[in-house]
């Protein structure tokens, strides 16, 4: 394990750690924000450092008094640990409307949580036609000069030097998914999406470096002989290590994904020719959709499908969190999908506050046989 | 109904002529199926002036669940959209309206198949995933309408989105229907909607008066007209009968619930198969529920010299649609005009935008107000999960607390 890697590693016990210290070396201000359509790059151009929130395995103790059982736990921990002052680093939150969970929590976060910055970015749900681009970037173009009137300038050269950086970040993250799919024994499935999700901890040039060093030792690595099963894996957030951990145990590896904490995280670049906001908006439509994003020409079961045949995945599995709607909406159709190409899958649904690895083991073990079997 | 609950529950004369009216509908609709006249499914928040004003029969999914839920059928029309692999967690019109459609289950055999599906994100995200999969199911084009959500501030290039989307939405049926899109016929469809509107509204403020002519569980069963047929004559027809006849009421001296002693406002969809039950434990507890966040979705202003432009502005901002410190706003205005000694508020499983964030809309009513609020944890179809002993126990011990 290279230098940068098993600095990147030691960041998962304490994911904010490197948002703290940062804040205290530059003096800069830390924005959170949860949602991978969050337009970064402008956040990034004011000074600031946009830091993911994805919620944490915690039992809530503040935020039953917000929201019920009912509502998903990426929502309910999060806010958990904003009002146990988990959080108390940040300067800012930025929400980008999502689902409906995450549009109230906007709310119920602004009037509770109390950070002295909130942006909410109503990005469309419709992806596609005239109208849509021209309100998401006119809704863009107003996120900026709100962030400028309250963060810190975003002037256009500035904003090109950052959008480069993320460019890069995304090539980095790319060429890493591609060695793995090429021989997925050079690193773990756990290590792998957390060189993902790290990247939405970290300040992008650091990262880029960390990144590049590691890709770097990964590719002098000399892969064990490839024995487990190719799986790929689909959901929101990934961030349930010991899950993955699990999967490498009883004999699976990963080999894509469709989390937005992993491929759909940094999938496509901004284009560079032309307005930066008009860049980042067709960034947005480009990259691999979401459920909660209306994208008509394209399905995204057969996205799926297709990204599933190119990895060499023999099986995938839904990994999804209770009382995600839009997940959930759209898990029958393309468990259709898969089950007519005769791939194997299993659904799996977990909460923050009840995570059990051994629990899910069994499943996973069934459905390795079943490939196995094919 | 036993001679106990006669004496609780003073009969609305309107009710057969609703009753015909809704009949009527549902049979012109259901005859429709497999003729040249187009069916479009529609959320119940969508602007179905379009529809009408094109000679579409607009068909609604919600209206249909409530009728399912009121005569306890939902859940075995949920339990195949279950069977499908659809989550039990997910809203339980979803599930039953698939349900309904795979079986053509349901009190009336199940709903006419739709020709297009026109789903308006302004009462939430799920209408777009629901109508997503009926467009896979049907195989039948869908139309989403995207009203951006209200985060306080109501910004001119939403309000433009929406109208140009109000544009295609024209073309859209123009190509469907091969009919052209008449602006004339369109002004004389706004003008019966705004007119049912207004007598709505008007209806609904009946209720200020003490003791109130009617209760929100009679709103509930009166509103269907206006979410599926305003923009029709016969609509406007049907509200000047009801408002008549509660405002005959009002001069007569008969009020709902014979001993009105407590007002009360009621929040989120009703609970459909309890109605009933929970009007008569109001009523028997001298509670009268005067009004609700629910019914007065329906009461949007659309301005007839520019119906455009102010049905995108009127789509958008309906309660569903806007922050929670637009909704205390209202919920205040409620409590304030109906004169209301507490709220009641029902914690709805399948309906997120509605009931996340009623926890905060409580405590911040009863710290401006006073009053008290009672929250009632249950879900408006899925009778599963709904606990009778508990919610009774909670009611009574609610109204005990009001001294």
């Amino acid at each position: 394990m290279t230098d940068s890697l098993s600095r990147l590693m030691e960041l998962r016990d304490d994911p904010f750690r490197w948002a703290r210290d940062w804040k205290e070396r530059t003096g800069g201000k830390a924005v959170g924000f949860f949602c991978c359509y969050a337009p970064e790059e402008i956040i990034h151009a004011a000074g600031a450092l946009p830091v993911r929130i994805t919620g944490e395995n915690r039992v809530t103790s503040k935020s039953g008094a917000h929201l019920q059982s009912y509502c998903c736990s990426l929502a309910r921990t999060s806010l958990d640990m904003a009002l146990t002052g988990d959080l108390e680093f940040l300067d800012g939150t930025v929400f980008v409307h999502t689902c409906d969970t995450m549009q109230r929590l906007s709310d119920i976060w602004r009037l509770n949580a109390g950070y002295a910055f909130h942006g909410d970015v109503v990005l469309p749900v419709r992806f596609e036609g005239d109208a849509a681009l021209e309100y998401m970037r006119e809704e863009l173009a107003s996120f900026r000069k709100r962030v400028s009137d309250n963060i810190g300038p975003v002037d256009d050269s500035v904003l090109a030097r950052s959008i480069k950086l993320y460019n890069r970040n995304r090539g980095l993250l790319a060429e890493l998914y591609r060695l793995r799919r090429e021989d997925p024994g050079i690193i773990p499935s756990d290590e792998a999406l957390w060189l993902v999700a790290s990247s939405a901890l970290v300040e992008k040039s650091e990262h880029n470096a960390m990144l590049e060093e590691a890709i770097a030792g990964l590719k002098g690595s000399s892969a064990k002989p490839d024995e487990k099963v190719r799986l790929f894996v689909a959901g929101s957030v990934m961030d349930q290590w010991d899950f993955l951990k699990m999967v490498e145990n009883v004999g699976g590896t990963i080999v894509d994904d469709d989390f937005c904490t992993g491929h759909r995280y940094f999938d496509a670049e901004v284009p560079l020719d032309g307005d930066p906001i008009e860049g980042i908006a067709r960034r947005l439509t480009d990259r691999g959709s979401c459920p909660c994003k209306y994208l008509p020409s394209s399905d995204r079961a057969s996205c799926l499908l297709d990204r599933i045949g190119e990895s060499g995945a023999r099986g995938a599995i839904f990994f999804q969190f209770k009382f995600c709607d839009p997940h959930s909406f759209d898990y029958p159709y393309i468990k259709k999908t898969l089950d007519e190409e005769g791939i194997p899958s299993l659904h799996l649904e977990i909460e923050h506050d009840s995570v059990s690895t051994e629990q899910l083991r069994t499943r996973v073990e069934a459905l390795l046989e079943t490939i196995r079997g094919c | 109904m036993t001679a106990e609950e006669r004496k609780l529950y003073v009969k609305i004369q309107a009710t057969e002529q609703m009753k015909k009216l809704m009949t009527d509908y549902y049979i012109e609709a259901k005859a429709a199926e497999g003729t040249d006249r187009p069916v479009c499914w529609i959320t119940s928040g969508g602007p179905v002036e379009f529809l009408i004003a094109m000679d579409v029969i607009p068909v609604y999914p919600e209206n249909h669940g409530a009728m399912c839920g009121a005569s306890r059928m939902s859940v075995e029309l949920a339990e195949v959209a279950e069977k499908m692999g659809f989550s039990r967690d997910l809203c339980s019109y979803a599930r039953g309206d698939i349900g309904s459609a795979v079986t053509k289950g349901g009190p009336i055999g199940g709903l006419p198949k739709p020709d297009f599906l026109l789903a308006c994100n302004n009462i939430c995200g799920t209408v777009f995933k629901w109508y997503q999969e009926l467009a896979r199911y049907f195989d039948v084009p869908m139309f989403l309408m995207d009203t951006p959500f209200i985060h306080n501030v109501k910004t001119e290039h939403a309000t433009e989105y929406v109208r140009q989307q109000c544009l295609e939405l024209v073309g859209f049926l123009e190509e469907r229907t091969g009919k052209e899109f008449s602006e004339q016929r369109f002004a004389e469809v706004a003008l019966l909607s705004v007119e049912a509107v207004d007598l709505w509204k008007q209806v609904l403020i009946t209720a200020e008066h003490r003791p109130s002519p009617f209760t929100c569980f009679d709103a509930f069963i009166h509103m269907a007209p206006i979410v599926t047929l305003r923009g029709t004559r016969e609509v406007v027809d049907y509200y000047k009968l009801l408002v008549q006849e509660m405002r005959q009421r009002i001069e007569d001296g008969v009020s709902a619930v014979p001993e009105e002693k407590y007002r009360l406002i009621w929040d989120n969809i009703p609970i459909w198969y309890e109605m009933r039950n929970l009007g008569n434990l109001f009523a028997s507890n001298n509670a009268c529920l005067v009004a609700d966040t629910y019914t007065t979705a329906w009461a949007v202003d659309i301005r007839i010299d520019e119906p455009l432009t102010s049905m995108a502005d009127a789509y958008t901002k309906v309660y569903l649609n806007i922050s929670i410190d637009l909704m205390i706003e209202q919920l205040l205005n409620l409590m304030q005009r109906y004169d209301a000694d507490g709220l009641v508020m029902h914690s709805n499983r399948s309906c997120k935008p509605y009931s996340l964030g009623q926890y905060d809309l409580a405590r911040e009513v009863t710290e401006k107000t006073g009053k008290p609020a009672l929250i009632i944890e249950a879900d408006m179809t899925d009778s599963r999960v709904y606990s009778e002993a508990q919610v009774r126990e909670r009611v009574e011990a609610f109204i005990e607390s009001l001294g």
